[in-house]
């Protein structure tokens, strides 16, 4: 099993988010997170999905996207080669000033920003790769999170060429 | 290019022509009179009036395949398109060029759980290759070319059009026959020189090659590339369900079908080889068995398939080719032709001979101990039919005894439900396979519980005069589960036996059909006679032993050389 982050240019039709997730469905394979938003051209909009499955699972769904009417483009991107990125916002719980300056002081070291508090708890937003929001999210447990959303990932491809 | 004020209606009824569709299957309905009332005066396409809509869809696939070109059907909205969802779904599975239009409950009213109203849309995503639902009338003209050109391009298959009523209704100005398509949609027809240079090198310098064919063979056309190449390679032809007609099965490198009730020297003849060429198949469990250790084992793995999709899917292959069979045949020949390669095979061919008469030889030698009052009807059947004839079968036992005795020799003649397996289809294929061929002969080779699914529509034949013949191996059983029963369950036979109801001559006398009963094979010639020279539609009912088996077969869980009840089977 290995992550797999899939990039998709698809024509921005009526149904293409329903055909696009029925094959993964009729596939029995689950989808780890979705993103989908406007791109570059009018007309088409791009798609980032994220599987857990075998290179074999993944050479299936690559050939089977690319074999959708609408889809225009499928870009399987390796990790080493793109940026990767999610957002995520959380509300922690802090029951004392101890644990709120803690709190506060972990976020700056992760480049989060506190965008909300209150007596009890303090709201964080953080961009940032995935792993880094796992480990971030994973010490904030320490405290308590009352709430988590993530807006799943979203990810481009570097370029191969030397950069000037 | 025109500029006329036209009903949307009136576009989807241009459309269709400029399409060259002649001819439509299919049943109004309240959303559809727009539709119905311009077909009403329209000579250029003929409509079909079904009784079923699943019939209509069945013989629009049935029509596609005898005919080549792309099968219509039409439905009202809700019951009418949820009845379609079986026929799209078997045309899908054996990749058929089908145009499927529905009506629909006006712009306004859908979602709003309206009369008749059924999400078609979303129903019949996972069962066509595309689908619209046209929400302007000025879109019809687009969505009608790409609605046929998806159907019957690349890997070919169903595309439905889900016309809401309004749309059908309203006029608009607009320009006729337009031919911008998908910028995603490209099917890729060439294979890649590269890959044809090494499938070609891997075939003659192999000593027992051997060719798998589908239906991929016969959809493109590629059946004279195919004889050519087995011929110059010295390589035996076995073919899958939906290959059969790929090559004369008389034809001396014929081993006929393989798979789990395929012929026993098809499958050993795959055990053998050691450079296997598999073109315009998907690998499916019904040809490869379980057992994958005995799927070749010791070959180069070569697969030919238009759908890239499917290479590495179910097996996985040394040299994989996408693109259209015909190309990559003709490709492979050109190159071998241009090296000037020569390939010696004599062992090999004298080895295909043998499998080959022995394969013969089991077939003629039905009515010996062992072999089934089925096994001799279908011995009949062969002898009685010409070479032109045209059989559809139903699903099951008939479909096997048909698949493995009847000697099929020319493509687009063998018309049979390969990857869903629907019972019933056999029919209203035969229906649609004479709407395309009203010259041939068509029969329908079904059994008992299968015709009884879709029988209602004789009625559609009788009025349109379409004299199809039905035999019905008439066995009282849904056999084939039965016998699974008998052979896995310790005969428990749970639900499966069908009772004396109903009486299929008086059935087809009822419809003003022509029926006769048979109880003995040597007397069916007659009773094949007499329904042709009847000129009616006729059931022929065929009174086949109650627990009569199709055998060998490859118990489920099994391989290629573990094929039980093979004492039938002359050995070599």
């Amino acid at each position: 099993m290995q992550t797999h982050i899939i990039s998709l240019l698809v024509e921005d039709l009526p149904g293409v988010l329903t055909r696009m997730s029925g094959m993964f469905t009729m596939r029995g394979i689950n989808i780890t997170s979705l993103t989908v938003s406007p791109c570059e051209k009018d007309g088409l909009s791009r798609m980032t999905v994220v599987i857990d499955g075998s290179e074999k699972v993944l050479e299936q769904v690559r050939k089977q996207l690319s074999n959708l009417i609408e889809v225009v483009k499928v870009v399987d991107l390796a990790e080493n080669k793109a940026i990767i990125r999610d957002l995520c916002l959380m509300k922690i719980h802090v029951r004392d000033s101890n644990a709120r300056s803690t709190v506060m002081q972990l976020a700056e070291t992760y480049g989060a920003e506190i965008v909300d508090a209150t007596l009890d708890s303090v709201i964080i937003e953080v961009t940032d790769d995935p792993k880094r929001i796992d480990r971030l999210v994973n010490l904030m447990k320490q405290f308590g999170v009352k709430q988590l959303f993530r807006t799943g990932v979203t990810a481009i491809g570097r370029d191969t060429g030397l950069e000037r | 290019m025109t500029r006329e004020k036209l009903s949307g209606a009136e576009i989807v009824i241009e459309e269709l022509k400029n399409e060259g569709a002649e001819v439509a299957f299919g049943i109004p309905g309240g959303v559809l009179l727009d539709l119905y009332e311009v077909l009403y005066t329209e000579d250029a396409v003929r409509h079909i009036l079904m009784r079923h809509e699943q019939c209509a869809a069945h013989a629009a696939d049935g029509y596609a395949r005898v005919s080549g070109k792309t099968g219509v059907c039409i439905a009202t909205s809700g019951p009418g398109a949820t009845n379609l969802v079986t026929g799209l779904a078997n045309a899908s599975m054996d990749s058929t060029p089908v145009v499927a239009l529905t009506g629909q409950v006006p712009t306004a009213a859908i979602g709003s759980n309206a009369f008749q109203e059924a999400s078609t849309f979303t129903i019949t995503m996972p069962v066509t290759k595309y689908n619209f639902l046209v929400k302007r009338t000025e879109d019809l003209p687009k969505v009608l070319h790409n609605a046929f050109y998806i159907a019957n391009t690349g890997r070919k298959g169903v595309v439905l059009v889900d016309l809401p009523k309004d749309v059908l209704a309203t006029k608009v100005e607009v320009d006729l026959h337009q031919k911008e398509t998908f910028a995603g949609y490209n099917p890729k027809m060439k294979p890649n020189n590269v890959q044809i240079k090494k499938a070609a090198e891997a075939l003659v310098n192999a000593e027992r090659p051997l060719i798998i064919a589908g239906g991929g063979v016969i959809s493109t056309g590629a059946t004279e590339e195919l004889r050519h190449l087995a011929e110059f390679l010295g390589a035996p032809v076995v073919t899958t369900l939906m290959g059969k007609g790929a090559i004369p099965e008389n034809h001396p490198f014929s081993l006929g079908m393989a798979g789990m009730h395929g012929r026993i020297y098809a499958n050993r003849a795959i055990y053998e080889c050691d450079a296997l060429l598999a073109v315009g198949t998907r690998f499916s469990d019904r040809l490869t068995g379980w057992q994958l250790d005995q799927f070749a084992p010791d070959a180069t793995l070569i697969h030919v398939d238009i759908d890239a999709a499917e290479i590495n899917k179910n097996i996985q292959v040394d040299i994989p080719i996408v693109g259209d069979a015909k190309f990559a045949l003709g490709d492979i020949i050109k190159w071998l032709e241009k090296k000037k390669k020569t390939a010696n095979k004599s062992v090999w061919v004298q080895r295909i001979k043998e499998m080959h008469s022995a394969c013969e030889d089991c077939i003629k030698d039905v009515g010996r101990a062992g072999s089934s009052i089925s096994d001799m009807f279908i011995k009949e059947i062969n002898a009685i039919l010409d070479s032109n004839a045209i059989v559809t079968t139903e699903v099951g036992q008939c479909q096997m005894f048909a698949a493995h005795y009847y000697i099929t020799k020319k493509p687009r003649t063998f018309i049979s439900s390969g990857g869903l397996g629907t019972m019933g289809f056999g029919f209203p294929a035969a229906i649609g396979a004479k709407v395309a061929a009203p010259d041939k002969k068509v029969v329908d080779i079904a059994g008992d519980g299968s015709f009884l699914m879709t029988c209602q529509d004789l009625a559609t034949c009788v009025e349109n005069d379409i004299p199809v013949v039905v035999c019905i191996f008439d066995n009282r059983y849904l056999g084939m589960v039965r016998q699974w029963q008998e052979l896995f369950f310790d005969k428990r036979y749970s639900h499966t036996s069908l009772g004396m109801s109903p009486d299929f001559v008086k059935l087809a006398e009822a419809f003003g059909c022509y029926g006769e009963r048979v109880e003995k094979p040597e007397e069916l010639k007659d009773a094949l006679h007499n329904a042709f020279e009847s000129g009616k539609p006729a059931v022929i009912d065929m009174i086949v032993g109650n627990e009569d088996k199709i055998l060998p077969m490859i118990p489920p869980g099994g391989g290629l050389t573990g094929m039980i009840g093979a004492e039938r089977c002359k050995h070599i």
